[in-house]
């Protein structure tokens, strides 16, 4: 997806503050291929902005550990009922579709 | 992902399980971003499988997370539930403290990374719920800013912006502990 609608990926070098507006959405991957390549020109060559990037990086490395390990049981006893859905229908037998969903 | 084509051509079963249950463990991992109890994050997923089932007559194949995210929403949204979010849902720690020390070459490196993720932690838990939850849909849960606008309800601007602050409070909190240098932004 590339959010950076406003601006076209010029030849010349980004400045600073352009990349100050980019990082994040560069971090999360949210930018398209010219976009990542001008932003990554910019971190190897400006020492206050690859700073800047590496604590970002960091928080996140920092969030990530704290993902959820999700629970083995629970997540067997959800896939069987999702299979159960796929052949056999609901436990109450109904089998009526079409209607609810996303309601 | 993107949208498949061809779903036309598939029953509804088999519409639901190519589309619906690989999606059960991402279902599971923002339903327990959403609820503290393990009961109700299995029970909102039940629901929003349920949900899926009846209405995947209707879902043209296109970006199926998105559609069971929004599907997950409303089904919260009709439970009545509230959302009671935690930063630490895991209570194994002991397994995340083990891989951080493998990954860190020293005893004085270890304490500075142990002291940054209790900081960052507690910067999370202060942070305002709007912030709090994008923060643990995008860097807790690994959605991207689409599937995190999808599971909330609002526009990925908001999620960007939402996300931005979030993370700015954070940088600035491991600033005044010292960790890491002030922004000359």
């Amino acid at each position: 997806m590339t959010l950076w609608r406003r601006h076209t990926v010029v030849d010349r070098p980004l400045t600073c503050r352009e990349v100050g507006k980019l990082l994040q959405r560069y971090l999360d991957g949210e930018v398209d291929a010219p976009t990542i390549a001008k932003v990554a020109e910019h971190l190897e060559d400006c020492r206050r902005c690859g700073l800047e990037a590496s604590i970002y990086r960091e928080i996140k490395a920092s969030l990530a550990r704290h993902a959820t390990v999700l629970p083995e049981t629970t997540l067997a006893r959800l896939r069987r009922f999702g299979e159960l859905l796929a052949t056999e229908g609901p436990a109450d037998g109904s089998r009526d579709r079409g209607h609810d969903a996303g309601s | 992902m993107g949208s498949t084509p061809g779903k036309s051509v598939l029953s509804d079963d088999e519409a639901f399980s190519r589309y619906v249950l690989p999606e059960i463990d991402m279902l599971l991992r923002v339903a327990l971003s959403r609820s503290r109890d393990p009961a109700d994050a299995e029970d909102l997923v039940q629901d929003t499988l349920l949900r899926a089932y009846r209405g995947i007559g209707g879902f043209d194949g296109g970006y199926p997370r998105a559609w069971l995210l929004t599907i997950m929403r409303n089904t919260q949204i009709n439970r009545g539930r509230r959302r009671r979010p935690t930063l630490l849902r895991n209570p194994d720690s002991s397994q995340r403290r083990h891989e951080r020390q493998e990954a860190l070459p020293s005893a004085e490196a270890i304490v500075v990374g142990e002291a940054f993720d209790a900081t960052v932690e507690d910067a999370v838990a202060r942070l305002p719920a709007r912030f709090r939850h994008v923060v643990e849909l995008v860097d807790i849960d690994g959605l991207s800013y689409r599937e995190a606008a999808d599971a909330l309800g609002v526009p990925v601007g908001t999620v960007m912006s939402r996300l931005h602050r979030a993370r700015h409070r954070i940088r600035t909190r491991l600033t005044a502990a010292g960790l890491v240098p002030g922004s000359k932004r």
